[in-house]
């Protein structure tokens, strides 16, 4: 039994192989943008909307209040990034219900690179907000010392995110597999539906999560960097 | 469980990929599209605003202006009612001058009215008069009356003025024929040959006289020469009574005084 959809390799050329993560992962991009394009060519500005133009824009508007709602002062700015992580977890886990589809969010390779670009966009939003000298100097409040264990922190915090998207994909995943095995007709079916929930949840935790740790980390570091008697940080 | 770090690099740039896509299809047309939408409503709102603060001013001054139009509507009433008040005591005092004047018209009327069958009264009297003179006259011509009229003619003619004698003698030298006696009944010839004779001795002698009746003198005699004439009769006198009984009525009118014409006046 494959847990991984890593391992499932569909072509192999000169030793790279284009493996089912890859090939779904890029599924799941199509559906989106064709779905974004064919919905975004014929937008209007006028009272009376489509009913899809309605759905993206409640989907868009949601992600951004939800962006504000942790504290971000600029939901514009987090929109692209976090918007993308949420819409691509979800769409990935939902899509688990096509008969034959490996959600690629179930590989641990998926996790760690969505992990990665969330570790580099949290120094990456910092920095753009309040430049790099700024960002830096947060390495070492309130003193020198605790460099290594904010060092120890950012890193942990990446592997944390990783291992918790991947655990909770790949366990239903794992969990169907093993249901299979002792009772093939009914546990499964319920597992799916309860995979989508999680699924879905999943997205909303990983996105928000991302937006946490952006957001504190410009938050605290502003205020522990330009400290005043209103800020007095996290 | 391994991590195959091809793939992680592989999902990496696909997501930044998704990220770039999504972007560019999704989050910015769909902002825009709604920023466009916010900002239209925006403006139709306070396009909306301002409409209805426009309408709420003219409605003010639509409502100013009709309390102005009702004060003015009592303003005018009341200046409407006094004029009509004025023009009903003019017309009333018109029409009394000219019922006034109507009942003095009618006044005049019926005093003319009266005047006139007075006068119209007094003129048949008048007529009536002379008529029984005339008739009284008439009836006593033929008696010696006549030759007394004949008389009195003879005198007239021998106490003619002299220039009446002179126009008298130059027509009947104009004339060829005789001279003329008309009297109203036929006289004596005692009555004739005194009248012929007194001719011939006043006015011309030895000149033919030719004797007629005419019943218009009603008394007296009439000597006609070539287109002179002398005459002595009552009808002349009655003529001259009526004519100036006529001048009398109408130049007295409703004033005139009853007068007795003088029948023996001489012309």
């Amino acid at each position: 039994m494959e847990i991984s959809p890593d391992a499932w390799v569909l072509y192999e050329w000169r030793g790279l192989r284009l493996n089912a993560t890859i090939v779904f992962t890029w599924a799941v991009m199509a559906l989106l943008v064709i779905g974004s394009w064919v919905v975004t060519s014929r937008l209007t500005a006028e009272e009376t909307v489509s009913r899809w133009q309605a759905a993206l824009e409640v989907i868009v508007t949601t992600i951004r209040d939800q962006i504000a709602e942790i504290g971000a002062d600029d939901p514009g700015r987090y929109l692209p990034f976090i918007g993308t992580l949420f819409l691509f977890i979800a769409t990935a886990n939902i899509l688990s219900m096509v008969p034959g589809y490996q959600p690629p969010t179930g590989s641990l390779s998926t996790t760690a690179a969505l992990a990665i670009c969330v570790l580099i966009a949290v120094p990456l939003f910092s920095i753009s907000k309040r430049g790099i000298g700024a960002y830096l100097r947060g390495y070492i409040q309130p003193t020198p010392l605790m460099l290594p264990f904010n060092i120890v922190s950012e890193v942990s915090r990446t592997i944390a995110l990783a291992v918790r998207l991947y655990g909770n994909v790949m366990s239903g995943t794992v969990i169907v597999g093993i249901l299979i095995s002792v009772a093939p007709f009914f546990f499964p079916v319920v597992m799916q539906v309860l995979g989508l929930l999680t699924g879905l949840i999943q997205a909303y935790i990983f996105a928000i999560l991302a937006m946490v740790y952006i957001g504190s980390a410009s938050r605290s570091r502003s205020g522990a960097s330009d400290p005043s008697p209103n800020d007095t940080g996290d | 469980m391994e991590i195959d770090w091809l793939t992680v690099a592989a999902q990496i740039i696909n997501f930044l990929v998704l990220v770039w896509l999504l972007q560019r299809f999704l989050y910015r047309p769909i902002t825009d599209a709604m920023a466009r939408r916010e900002e239209r409503i925006a403006t139709r709102l306070a396009e909306a605003k301002d409409a209805r603060a426009k309408v709420e001013a003219e409605a003010e001054q639509l409502r100013e202006k009709q309390e102005k139009l009702e004060a003015s509507r009592e303003e005018v009433l009341r200046e409407v009612r006094e004029e009509a008040n004025d023009m009903r005591k003019e017309m009333e005092n018109d029409l009394r001058e000219e019922m006034e004047a109507r009942r003095k018209t009618w006044e005049d009327h019926l005093e003319e009215a009266r005047d006139d069958f007075a006068a119209r009264l007094r003129q048949r009297a008048g007529h009536q008069v002379i008529d029984i003179v005339r008739r009284v006259l008439k009836d006593y011509a033929g008696s010696d009356l006549a030759g007394q009229v004949a008389g009195t003619f003879v005198d007239r003619l021998a106490n003619l003025d002299d220039e009446a004698r002179g126009k008298l003698k130059a027509a009947v030298g104009r004339s060829d024929g005789p001279v003329r006696v008309e009297s109203s009944v036929p006289l004596k010839p005692a009555a004739r040959s005194q009248i012929t004779r007194a001719i011939h001795e006043h006015i011309v002698p030895d000149i033919e006289v030719e004797y007629g009746e005419n019943d218009d003198l009603l008394l007296g005699l009439r000597l006609m020469a070539g287109e002179q004439t002398v005459e002595w009769s009552a009808s002349r006198f009655l003529g001259r009574l009526e004519t100036t009984l006529d001048e009398v009525i109408e130049g007295s009118g409703r004033r005139s005084t009853e007068r007795r014409p003088d029948s023996a006046e001489s012309n």
